[in-house]
């Protein structure tokens, strides 16, 4: 965490990870079968990285960003998150985490969800919607404050969601696939407006994605995931020079990055690599 | 009908607004209701058995003080009973929810047994124990009545909530008065409402049974005087009053429901 408001983080140079989880696993047990959701995962993330976990269907990506963001305990490892445990960075509110599903409270209109978390963490009243209004903005549901969420189609909602981590200014950020639910343009739109937002405020981001032009247009690394048991199967850097445009796309180094993340994806899925 | 605010339906004239409203459709029940029982009613002619709504109107016209004045004081026992009812019924609700395992298992024990007494066996032990004179055992009823009707379905409501809802307030690091506010209680509202109707019914009868139980005063009292000298109309006059006075409370629930969970009679097209 050298310099929170780099421009241009550079993850090699910083001594200490922000990230740190080391030889983690979570078994589930659930009707006296068990479930090894994750085996011994290890990942150390420097600040300012932008890191996207892929892999296939339940192979333990939603699991590793709830073990960071403390909703659910490892069965064994140890996570450290800023040199603290996830508990003691949950209880400081290190972290923004933008969940799976929306997750939107029906009974509060789409501004009031978005001004949530600024009510629990008592923020005045004047400043809370003021950036409630800004998110919206920023994923452009402005027109939108006053609707209930569940007047909104699924790709709106989950838009709320994103705006509604983000409202207080988090310096982590956990996205579970914030955009899953999207129109191919509004998705690309918010991939330059979310990579925008990690240059300028040097945020740490880590993002579970299905996509994989979109991880690694995104990201730093992109950290691969094989199912049963939930493995880190490899971490690949995405060296593709910042910042990123639509022109980052077309550049033989994109197809390079994208090529290497689809065969270590086949290998997981048990396919023969192609050559 | 629940038509999203961004595109507003053609706006009918006011007169079929009225006779689509809710007032209109009580109207129609109640002409057509009232008037059929005055038909029977006079065609059966045993007046002693079933008077004529006219009749009973004229008990009304006949002395009017008589059952305004013991109306009001089954009015305030029923208002009484059913806020404190509810109100301790709420908090019990809340206080369930941090009480230890064990505890909370107890005491709903205890609320279940209490509930399986006959409730008339109850209301005759409180007039014992509070006494015949004042509204105080009759306020005690009716509260006992509410409370039971609200008490349970408050409790699983708001220990019930989604545990993924939940989840976003823990990232938040929130505290337990935080998620009561924030969750647990607005999530349960639009049960509470529901439930918050039955408990009115529930005072309303309360306070009733109380002064069949005991009391000089009030409605019940007068269903009870006016048997024991066959003026049956008045019975009746009692009993019709006893409705208006539940037709009201419902009418201040459906106004306080709709003002705050508005949202949810429009999420299930109920609005
Ligand atoms: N609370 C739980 N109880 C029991 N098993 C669980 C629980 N949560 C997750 N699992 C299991 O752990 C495995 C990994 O689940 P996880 O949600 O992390 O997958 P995922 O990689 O996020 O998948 P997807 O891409 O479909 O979201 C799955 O086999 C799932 O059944
Ligand atoms: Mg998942």
């Amino acid at each position: 965490m050298s310099n929170a408001s780099a421009t241009h983080p550079n993850p090699e140079r910083s001594s200490q990870p922000l990230v740190s989880v080391r030889d983690v696993s979570m078994v589930f047990n659930t009707g006296g079968a068990q479930t090894i959701a994750l085996q011994n995962a290890s990942l150390e993330v420097a600040a300012g990285e932008f890191i996207s976990l892929i892999g296939p269907s339940g192979c333990g990506k939603t699991t590793l960003l709830r073990l960071l963001a403390d909703l659910i305990q490892p069965t064994s490892g140890s996570i450290r998150i800023g040199g603290k445990t996830p508990e003691e960075a949950r209880k400081s509110r290190a972290y923004g985490y933008v969940f799976q599903a929306p997750v939107l409270y029906e009974w509060r209109t789409v501004l009031a969800n978005v001004m949530l978390p600024l009510e629990v963490m008592n923020f005045p009243a004047a400043e809370r919607k003021q950036r409630a209004e800004k998110m919206l903005a920023l994923v452009g549901l402005e027109k939108f404050a006053k609707h209930y969420p569940w007047q909104l189609s699924g790709g709106m909602q989950q838009r709320v969601s994103i705006a509604r981590a983000l409202s207080f200014d988090p310096q982590l950020l956990f996205m579970d696939e914030p955009f899953g639910a999207l129109d191919e343009i509004t998705r690309e739109n918010l991939n330059l407006e979310l990579l925008r937002l990690w240059r300028e405020t040097g945020k740490t981001v880590i993002f579970v994605t299905h996509s994989i032009p979109e991880a690694v247009f995104l990201s730093t690394r992109v950290v691969v995931m094989t199912p049963r048991p939930g493995k880190i199967e490899t971490i690949i850097p995405a060296d593709l020079p910042q910042p990123r445009n639509f022109e980052t796309r077309e550049t033989p180094r994109f197809f390079e990055v994208a090529t290497a993340v689809r065969e270590s994806l086949r290998k997981g899925h048990g396919f023969e690599v192609v050559e | 009908m629940a038509q999203n605010s961004a595109s507003p339906a053609q706006k009918p004239g006011p007169l079929r607004t009225f006779l689509g409203s809710e007032t209109a459709r009580w109207l129609l029940f109640a002409t057509v209701s009232v008037g059929a029982w005055e038909v029977w009613a006079r065609w059966y002619n045993a007046p002693f058995l079933l008077p004529a709504p006219s009749r009973i109107l004229g008990e009304f016209a006949k002395s009017p003080t008589l059952v305004l004045t013991n109306g009001w004081v089954t009015t305030q026992e029923i208002l009484a009973g059913f806020v404190l009812g509810s109100l301790i019924a709420l908090l019990a609700a809340m206080l369930l929810l941090v009480l230890p395992k064990l505890v909370e298992d107890f005491i709903f024990r205890a609320v279940i047994t209490l509930n399986s007494i006959p409730f008339v066996a109850l209301a005759s032990l409180v007039v014992v124990w509070l006494g015949v004179n004042g509204i105080g055992s009759k306020v005690a009823i009716a509260a006992l009545y509410a409370f039971f009707a609200l008490v349970y379905h408050a409790h699983k409501a708001m220990a019930s909530t989604d545990v993924l809802k939940e989840e976003v307030l823990t990232s938040y690091n929130s505290t337990f008065i935080q998620r009561l506010r924030f969750l647990k209680l607005p999530s349960a509202l639009p049960i509470i409402f529901t439930s918050l109707k039955g408990a009115a019914m529930a005072a309303v009868n309360g306070a009733i049974v109380g002064e069949l139980f005991g009391a000089f005063q009030g409605l019940g009292f007068m269903i009870l005087d006016s048997r024991y000298v066959g003026n049956t109309a008045r019975v009746f006059l009692a009993a019709v009053f006893c409705t208006f006075v539940g037709w009201l409370l419902l009418g201040v629930l459906a106004v306080l429901e709709r003002r705050f969970v508005g949202w949810h009679l429009e999420m299930t097209r109920q609005a």
